[in-house]
């Protein structure tokens, strides 16, 4: 079918010239054109009203046309008459402070070369009229001149200048209101959230007239009213006149109406849940003041997707396609009564649910973590337990993370849902080298959190490393002159695939050597190695709540010294031998982003015991500890004969150790403010008290909390303010307690880095026996500090701490210390 | 200096495009593309740009950067649907999209773009010589995508306890399984884990539901053993169809 706009007379392009005012080459013109010598068109016809379009759309060019300058038989001779537009040279704006101006041109694109149209003019002009208008400038003028550059030579420029005129501010003197008798100007003037009148003494917000927010600030005036039973309220006319002084006065003229209340509230469609259920959530009985604007809330609260209200109480009952309306059905006098009309529809259940993005992980390790299965009953919250749960992997960027409802389909009761992915990099390289503890220290840490070991075979896997499986495996190297440690570990989230068991194995394994005070080297014959194995299972538990973990350890370490003799040890040269079981009880329930959690708890109960040997055994440890106690150590007979009563006391270490850590997460501002409080407590206990409290195991408190975890099974708790360990006896602590809290404030939370910053208040203090114990003699500190998660690196923060309390041993506040953290999480 | 780098400096752009050329006969193919990239611009809308266009794409699928080969081999059959080598070009950009296809247990965004650039591609050249070899990429992808459907089925099976209703995932994914892909090879299976799921979840049902249930296992145990009467699975599968029927032979008696 021949298109009647086609319908123009054929003819063959013989020539096609370029008129005008161009810098393009004639060339460049006919060929963006599409226009083609020799080519047969129609015209009039579509051909040309393309080229005329595509010239149009290079935005390079005005009064473009084409004319038909002759034809000769079926010859046509073209010409495309043009105009460059012209290009901006320079942009002067006047009116503004020097620094403002370089965000104006940069926000209305006004830089060299950009081509001046009419629409540029227009939208710079209108912009900025807004944005000043919107800072209460409310008689902003602004005009755009443009002039042209005289040269004949270059192309067509012209020279930009934007006055603007702020004037003053407007302010606003007073508002009235008139008509209202229920509800005084100061309540309705508190409903006006953007519009106040001039007042010395507010300064957060200041008094300004912004068109927009005022109209907004009206309906807020009339919903005020409506929360007051006030259902007719309305505004009848709102006048606003200027003052001589420049200020503006607003008069509002409302009609409150009647005030109403609700009368019976009947429930209409429900079959699922009862009148009674159904009215207790609603908590609006006959005879309440009349409130739409709370009823609205109830029935959907918008503002909290997981509020209690009876859309959410429908919605985790699989009602995916219920819809629930008020109704006034009468209005007697000014009692109302209301229906409550539920249409429930079909329950839905889920069909398909699939999960796209995960171009890394592999599907089972995400798949396991759904809470939302083929053929099981929709709920709104499983739908956000699993968006947190897979953000709690750690494998994906939890701020794009989205569950995506497809195919619904309310006449069979049936969605789709696809969760939408974006893997993170979740692998983390440590090269660190530097001077600490008398000489160079080289670190070299490899962490994979989502590993797969069954590819470590496979060569094609290698894209750097094998990946997709969830298993993490961290491998970390330190050497220096004085130390070298290795360490191994594997962590299988669901050990055999079948259950969500944990199955964590470590290897560890330091030398230390004694500092030769003649060579100034390592002694290599004064030795101190440490060889350590640990091998653990996590459950996660179903009761009291699934947010519960049981995990139970059993670790062995072996320490083996030759002729170390330091104030640590009264024997050099012998052994010790620590096995033990570790077994926790843990729930964490925080959630979305484990960088940053933002709301939920997370605690942990553990307790770490030996077999208590010196049950078993015959040695006679009170007598040992006798003789001990009468010895004396500058003896050097005394002093061996201590170090063979020591090597039996520590042969096999016999302690047992319960530690209890606890962190809330309160959001404040949503989203935003977040209040980290902690609490943490741990104690060191022996079953034979002749035979002691071993050295080993115990709690240094102080500084950063980095430590050097495997040397004697010691733990180094982090007290910011004070230096490194520095509120523990040099042999540590038996029991240690602290309290924190915490203000966190993101400042990015991108997938590329993350950042917030922190102000904490903490107190704590370990002591060296239970006598000693006093839970409320604390040091105390506070400070600021910034924290940087970025995947490739971690954790990287630094912490300023203020000490208002002496470190043991010395009588002046401790003062401010820096801690420089990495890798680990206050 | 050696030749080649004098050519990547040169600003002769026949001197590049000879030397290109003699790289890529001689199978150097990534030197050869440093040396076309830099002069494809200019050689577009010349006679010589169809066969420069086709060696760079060429190029890009030898050194395995299956992306830009896809895209260039793509760009280079629409620019030249005439050329005889538009055909090779156009199964050479479908089969860029399968190489780039994934192992089947991640995304597979780029296996259901190969078997649509396939297809079109069949479409498009019936008769074509790489016929054969574009139905057998083409079968291989869609064994991937029932594979994956499959083993997130079957993971629904393996996974499940006997508290949750994981068993009724695991029946629900068969059953959506078996409707996706009538034809797949995984039927038998698929059919025979159907049934496992059903029957755990009958025998361990809570007591209300549980005839119910046992009677929807006997309803898959008939539709499996009618399908594969000498199935490798049959011997199991007979012997949780016996606890079945006994299972519901109580219920018989009791009424």
């Amino acid at each position: 079918q021949e298109n009647p706009f086609n319908s123009g007379k054929k003819y063959t392009i013989a020539e096609i010239i370029v008129t005008g005012d161009t810098n393009f080459s004639e060339t460049t013109i006919v060929t963006y054109s599409g226009l083609r010598k020799g080519e047969v068109i129609a015209i009039p016809g579509e051909r040309i009203s393309e080229a005329l379009k595509k010239l149009w759309s290079s935005n390079l060019f005005s009064n473009i046309d084409i004319y038909l300058t002759k034809t000769i038989d079926d010859q046509a001779y073209l010409e495309i008459s043009l105009e460059d537009l012209p290009e901006l040279n320079t942009v002067v704006i006047n009116g503004v402070k020097k620094g403002k101006k370089e965000s104006l041109i940069k926000d209305n694109k006004l830089t060299k070369g950009a081509k001046v149209t009419e629409n540029l003019i227009t939208t710079t002009k209108n912009y900025l009229t807004n944005k000043y208008r919107k800072e209460g400038f409310y008689n902003t003028k602004v005009t755009v001149t443009t002039t042209p550059v005289i040269d004949s030579i270059e192309k067509s420029r012209v020279n930009m200048v934007v006055n603007i005129e702020k004037n003053d501010k407007v302010k606003i003197k007073d508002i009235d209101f008139i008509g209202n008798e229920k509800l005084s100007d100061k309540k309705l003037k508190k409903a006006m959230k953007n519009t106040k009148e001039k007042n010395l003494l507010r300064f957060l917000k200041r008094s300004k007239y912004v068109k927009a927010s005022y109209k907004e600030d009206l309906v807020s005036v009339v919903d005020l009213y409506k929360e007051n039973g006030y259902r007719d309220a309305r505004v009848i006319s709102d006048s606003i006149y200027n003052n001589q002084d420049g200020t503006l006065s607003i008069q509002v003229k409302v009609e409150e109406g009647d005030k109403y209340t609700f009368g019976k509230i009947a429930f209409v469609g429900n079959t699922v849940f009862t009148d009674q259920q159904l009215s207790s959530i609603l908590g609006l009985r006959e005879g309440d003041t009349y409130n739409g604007v709370e009823l609205k809330k109830r029935i959907a609260d918008n503002s909290r997707p997981d509020a209690r209200d009876i859309t959410n109480l429908y919605q985790d009952q699989g009602y995916l396609f219920s819809t629930i309306n008020p109704v006034e059905v009468s209005a007697d006098g000014n009692v109302i009564d209301m229906e409550i009309r539920i249409s429930e529809g079909k329950p839905a259940y889920f069909n398909n649910v699939t999960v796209v993005g995960n171009d890394k992980t592999n599907d089972r390790v995400i798949y396991r973590e759904l809470r939302t299965r083929p053929g099981q009953l929709y709920s709104k919250t499983a739908v956000v337990r699993t968006v947190r749960e897979l953000g709690q992997l750690g494998f994906f960027d939890a701020q794009q993370l989205s569950p995506n409802f497809k195919n619904a389909n309310p006449n069979d009761g049936t969605l789709d849902m696809e969760y939408s992915v974006v893997e993170k990099g979740s692998s983390q390289i440590e090269l660190q080298g530097g001077y600490g503890g008398g000489g160079f220290i080289g670190t070299l840490g490899l962490s994979f959190n989502n590993f797969a070991i069954k590819d470590i075979f496979k060569k094609e896997a290698y894209k750097p490393v094998p990946t997709g499986d969830g298993q993490s495996l961290a491998l970390r190297l330190q050497a220096s002159r004085f130390y070298q440690t290795y360490s191994f570990s594997f962590t299988e989230p669901w050990l055999g695939g079948e259950r969500p068991i944990q199955f964590s194995t470590s290897l560890s394994h330091t030398k230390q050597f004694l500092y030769n005070p003649r060579t100034r080297d390592a002694d290599k014959s004064k030795r101190f190695n440490i060889t350590g194995v640990t091998v653990g299972l996590a459950k996660r538990l179903t009761s009291p709540d699934d947010y519960f973990t049981l995990s139970q350890a059993v670790s062995f370490q072996h320490y083996d010294l030759q002729n170390y003799n330091t104030g640590l040890f009264t024997f050099g040269n012998g052994y010790s031998n620590n096995l033990s079981y570790t077994v926790g009880l843990s729930r964490n329930n925080t959630y979305t982003d484990p960088i940053y959690p933002t709301g939920g708890s997370s605690f942990g109960v553990t307790a770490k015991f030996s077999v208590p040997y010196s049950l078993l055994n015959d040695v006679d440890y009170a007598a040992l500890k006798d003789e001990r106690a009468g010895l004396n150590p500058a003896d050097p007979d005394d002093l061996a004969r201590m170090g063979v009563i020591d090597q039996e006391r520590y042969k096999w270490l016999e302690f047992y150790k319960v530690k209890f850590k606890g962190d809330w997460y309160t959001n404040v501002v949503a989203n935003k403010l977040i209040i980290k409080s902690g609490i943490e407590f741990g104690f060191l206990g022996a079953y034979n008290n002749d035979r002691g409290i071993i050295p080993f195991e115990r709690f240094f408190v102080g500084g950063d909390g980095l430590g050097n975890y495997s040397l004697d099974g010691r733990e180094s708790i982090a007290m910011r303010g004070y230096p490194n360990q520095s509120l523990s006896s040099t042999d540590g602590g038996t029991i240690y307690n602290k309290f924190s809290l915490e203000l966190r404030y993101p400042i990015t939370l991108g997938a590329q880095a993350k950042i917030y910053a922190l102000g904490f208040m903490e107190g704590g203090n370990s002591f060296d026996n239970f006598r000693d114990y006093n839970p409320f003699n604390l040091k105390r500190s506070a400070g600021l500090g910034l924290r940087i998660f970025m995947p490739a690196f971690g954790l990287l923060g630094i912490d300023f701490g203020h000490g208002f309390d002496p470190v043991p041993g010395d009588n002046v506040k401790n003062g401010w210390e820096t801690h420089f953290i990495i890798g680990q999480q206050f | 200096c050696s030749e080649y780098q004098k050519a990547l400096k040169s600003e002769d752009i026949a001197t590049k495009f000879k030397m290109g050329t003699e790289l890529y006969d001689a199978g150097k193919y990534g030197k050869a593309n440093r040396l076309f990239a830099q002069i494809v611009p200019q050689y577009r809308g010349k006679p010589q740009a169809e066969k420069l266009i086709y060696m760079y794409s060429n190029s890009f699928y030898n050194m395995r950067d299956y992306y830009l080969a896809g895209y260039h081999f793509e760009r280079f059959e629409s620019q030249y649907p005439k050329s005889e080598k538009a055909e090779e070009a156009l199964f050479l950009a479908a089969k860029s999209f399968y190489k780039l296809s994934p192992v089947y247990s991640k995304e597979q965004k780029e296996t259901k773009v190969a078997i649509e650039k396939l297809q079109l591609f069949i479409n498009k050249y019936p008769d074509s010589e790489y016929l054969p070899e574009a139905n057998s990429l083409i079968k291989e992808l869609d064994y991937k995508l029932e594979k994956k459907a499959f083993e997130i089925a079957k993971l629904y099976n393996q996974i499940a306890n006997f508290e949750s209703e994981d068993y009724e995932a695991s029946i629900k994914a068969f059953d959506n399984f078996l409707v996706e892909y009538p034809g797949t090879s995984f039927r038998e299976d698929a059919m025979y884990y159907r049934f496992d799921s059903a029957f755990k979840l009958g025998i361990n049902s809570v007591e209300y539901k549980r005839k119910e249930r046992l009677d929807i296992a006997a309803k898959y145990y008939n539709a499996f053993n009618k399908a594969y009467p000498e199935s490798k699975y049959s011997a199991e599968a007979e012997k949780m169809n016996k606890e079945l029927q006994a299972a519901i032979q109580t219920y018989n008696t009791q009424s």
